[in-house]
């Protein structure tokens, strides 16, 4: 059921709503790329590509010298002991680390071939292009629709019948729509911490975003509502590029299709998550996910 | 020996002195805020009780024998040896003596309203059922007995039911008053004002217009005046016939004495008999007097009479109060948490706001009388209120200025705990709102704000709890003895910010330290106190009932 709605444009209002803010991108990018030294031709299969990135809290180095291409409509999976700076990575790729007081980055990270460290950046337009769901389920305390508009309503759009329908199409995408339908207007904190974790998914969704970065979703689930959340990322890899931090070894496994190691602040090891569980060229990437440390 | 020592040193291990130590702390302070409550509520209400009037036989050392009639006010023992130092005739064989402080009223003719009586000195003591309490617009209560009723000066006939016709002529005499006290306050006050401010707009109008256009304008405003005028002589005839109306009827009374006294019924407020009242009566008495006591303005000199000007400009100062400190403490606090770079600066900002909290609140005061009065008020005055100069419109003490000074006293409170509200936010809701694209003005005002409102309240409830119990400040800027209007009425523009208000606590002093009968409005200032205690609690279940509202909805996401 929910297949039937991801597959139809969901609402013709968001639709709009995009084209001109593409329209609006469209008349203010000109201007820099003339002067940016144009990258190869980006190549298409790449939604974000990390260059050389390296970020400091005050003196600390919490990453160092990261070069990723995480590609379109595929799982990615961060890996990795505590502390290794996947979270910090992921924090990177919607400006999340801006609000860190004395975080310095240096490098490049392209959205789709565009810097989003570009000074003419809007970064509330970056965040909804990617959408973010974090460790424990954070949803407002508002009822399950307006959690769910939110990211709309911050947009100016508050005609009631695109929200219905963008709403509807969210939490159905989210595969949450059959559980509340009948009481949308319930706070969302009555939910279940797996229902919340999937009313964030749908908050994040309901904005188009192109990117979704999923930090640690299940670490504070159940094992059923985490196997929820699993195939709900199954799902939405047909039409999104999604980034999931874990430091469960079976989870990365189970739902990621490449999968980057992480030690220290530096991606020791990046492939084919088959690849890299039967087969790891590293021996720090061996010795952890033989379990001998992390 | 040495067993004991160590289930003693085992004992304060445990750490059971301690609770000990806790839990009587606790009822310590438990018991002294309910002893004082109860003290407070005693002495204040019983006041409205009706006691019983009694006659005494008193035969004094000299053996001038006088009867007294009055209620017993209280009862205490006394040194005899004191006594016959101060002059006093005590029988030789006894030391000590209890006497007993009556209550006799009738001030206009005894020069005072209380009495000692040496309990061997009275020779009889009755409750008869003839005995009559007046309450009166002067002078205090009258008691005695009911001699005869005239109207236009003709005794009346009263061997059927005298009482019957007492009350219903002072129950006629009620609603005349009613009549009057609406003709004074509210449309002749109403008529003075208008016409204050029609002297005000031609004052305006002769230093502004020109030359040509000022007849035509005077003639309008001279126009508009003698309308005025008008009504104002209407009103006044009217007044004039009710006065003679309410003096129709006027009272001969037998005082305990013997003496025979008219009292005119334009001076009669109430007449009961309390020793002929069954309880039922007294009860619907009571609290007739309790209701006259929170409705009515005070009389003389506010030792009698109600308290209703106090009570109302509490309340109007408090709720002004909250409308200017919440905005302004809620903005300082989102600031310096959400916007304002953390560091020393920021620090020093918030080390200074909690001294302020502990700065004396006459600081206050004369801060509000110097910057808000004299500066601002005096600068409004010459901009806007030039006309009625040198007469004071805002730069003097006054509702306005109340308020504003006390919202400053109480920033502090409410910044704090609006500061406490705002970190209490799991950053994970900011972060979840600032990654949907909402900026961080969008995350405050729609995500923020709204979780942070129970930290709102409670500051407001606090600032609430401290402005509403402050006096000395409110000397200074704006509060007195005697209100001449309500600070709210019928006249543009309705809320008067300008004027002068009653406060409940500077009422207790003024009425319990600065009147002239110290004794007789002592039971006004405990009852007062009550309110004002009552008012406090009422305004705080109220703010803190909204707040646990508001903290149920969010409760889920601050156990996080």
């Amino acid at each position: 059921m929910s297949e039937a709605h991801l597959n139809q444009s969901p609402d013709p209002a968001a639709t709009d709503d995009a084209a001109v803010d593409e329209h609006g991108e469209v008349a203010t990018s000109p201007v820099p790329d003339m002067d940016v030294p144009q990258p190869a031709a980006p190549d298409p299969a790449c939604q974000l590509r990390v260059r050389d990135l390296n970020l400091w809290y005050g003196d600390q180095q919490a990453l160092k010298h990261v070069d990723l291409a995480i590609e379109r409509n595929r799982v990615t999976s961060f890996i990795g002991p505590s502390g290794c700076g996947k979270t910090t990575l992921l924090r990177c790729f919607n400006r999340l680390n801006d609000l860190v007081p004395d975080c310095q980055v240096a490098g490049d990270i392209e959205l789709e071939g565009e810097s989003i460290f570009r000074e003419d950046i809007d970064i509330t337009q970056l965040r909804r292009d990617v959408g973010m769901v974090f460790q424990r389920p954070n949803p407002f305390p508002k009822s399950i629709y307006e959690n769910v508009a939110y990211g709309l309503r911050v947009q100016g759009i508050n005609k009631r019948r695109h929200l219905d329908d963008a709403v509807e199409w969210a939490l159905k995408a989210a595969a949450l729509w059959d559980e509340v339908k009948e009481r949308l207007d319930d706070s969302g904190l009555s939910l279940s911490g797996g229902q919340q974790q999937r009313l964030v998914i749908a908050r994040a969704i309901a904005v188009q975003p192109r990117v979704i970065l999923l930090d640690e979703p299940c670490s504070a689930l159940d094992p059923i509502s985490t196997l929820k959340v699993e195939e709900l990322i199954q799902q939405l890899r047909e039409h999104y590029t999604i980034v999931v931090v874990t430091h469960n070894m079976q989870q990365a496994a189970r739902v990621s299709d490449k999968t980057a190691f992480m030690y220290l602040g530096e991606v020791i090891e990046y492939g084919d998550t088959d690849e890299l569980f039967t087969n790891p060229q590293a021996k720090a990437t061996e010795d952890y996910i033989t379990g001998r440390y992390g | 020996m040495r067993a004991s020592l160590s289930d003693i040193r085992a004992w304060f291990g445990k750490g059971t002195p301690w609770i000990w130590l806790q839990a009587s702390a606790v009822s310590f302070s438990l018991v002294l805020l309910g002893g004082l409550l109860v003290l407070i509520a005693v002495r204040g209400l019983s006041h409205f009780w009706p006691a019983p009037l009694e006659e005494w036989v008193v035969r004094d050392g000299q053996g001038t024998q006088t009867v007294l009639v009055g209620q017993v006010h209280r009862s205490e023992w006394v040194d005899a040896g004191r006594l016959r130092e101060a002059g006093v005739v005590v029988p030789a064989d006894i030391d000590r003596v209890r006497r007993h402080l009556l209550k006799t009223g009738n001030r206009d003719l005894t020069g005072r309203d209380f009495t000692w009586v040496l309990d061997p000195d009275i020779q009889a003591r009755t409750r008869p059922d003839s005995l009559l309490v007046l309450e009166r617009s002067q002078w205090g209560v009258f008691f005695g007995r009911l001699a005869g009723i005239r109207e236009d000066g003709v005794l009346q006939d009263l061997s059927g039911h005298p009482w019957a016709s007492l009350t219903q002529r002072v129950r006629r005499a009620a609603s005349l008053r009613e009549r009057i006290a609406t003709l004074e306050n509210k449309d002749l006050a109403s008529v003075n004002y208008r016409v204050n401010r029609l002297e005000r707009d031609r004052q305006a109008l002769i230093d502004a217009a020109a030359p040509d256009q000022l007849a035509d304008a005077l003639i309008d405003l001279e126009a508009e005046r003698i309308t005025l005028q008008a009504e104002f002589d209407g009103y006044a005839a009217e007044l004039e016939s009710l006065y003679v109306e309410i003096n129709r009827d006027s009272l001969l009374m037998t005082t305990p004495g013997g003496e025979e006294v008219e009292a005119p019924m334009g001076v009669v407020l109430d007449a009961w008999r309390p020793n002929h009242m069954a309880t039922a009566e007294k009860l619907g008495h009571y609290l007739g007097k309790l209701w006259s006591f929170l409705s009515d303005a005070p009389r003389e000199a506010n030792t009698e009479g109600g308290i209703f000007p106090a009570l109302f400009g509490t309340v109007l100062m408090v709720v002004l109060m909250s409308l200017f400190v919440t905005p302004l403490g809620v903005i300082a606090a989102v600031y310096l948490r959400e916007y304002a770079t953390q560091g020393w600066l920021t620090q020093l900002i918030r080390i200074s706001v909690n001294n302020l909290a502990g700065v004396p609140s006459i600081v206050y005061g004369v801060f509000g009388l110097g910057f808000f009065i004299y500066f601002i008020g005096g600068g409004i005055d010459r901009l806007l209120f030039s006309e009625s100069l040198p007469t004071p419109t805002f730069g003097t003490g006054g509702l306005f200025w109340a308020s504003l000074t006390l919202a400053l006293l109480t920033l502090p409170v409410v910044i704090v705990s609006t500061e406490e509200g705002l970190s209490r936010i799991p950053r994970s809701v900011r972060e979840g709102s600032l990654a949907l694209g909402a900026t961080r003005w969008e995350t405050l005002w729609r995500t923020i704000l709204p979780m942070a409102t129970p930290g709102i309240m409670t500051g407001v409830i606090l600032a609430v709890a401290r402005a509403a119990g402050e006096v000395a400040p409110l000397m200074l800027v704006g509060v007195v003895k005697l209100a001449p209007a309500l600070p709210l009425d019928g006249d543009f523009p309705f809320l008067h910010l300008e004027r002068k208000f009653m406060h409940l606590g500077f009422h207790i002093y003024d009425v319990g330290f600065q009147s002239p009968n110290v004794e007789a409005s002592r039971p006004l200032v405990y009852a007062t106190a009550l309110l004002l205690v009552a008012i406090t609690l009422v305004l705080n279940l109220t703010a803190v009932a909204i707040r646990n509202r508001l903290r149920e909805r969010y409760r889920s996401l601050e156990a996080q």
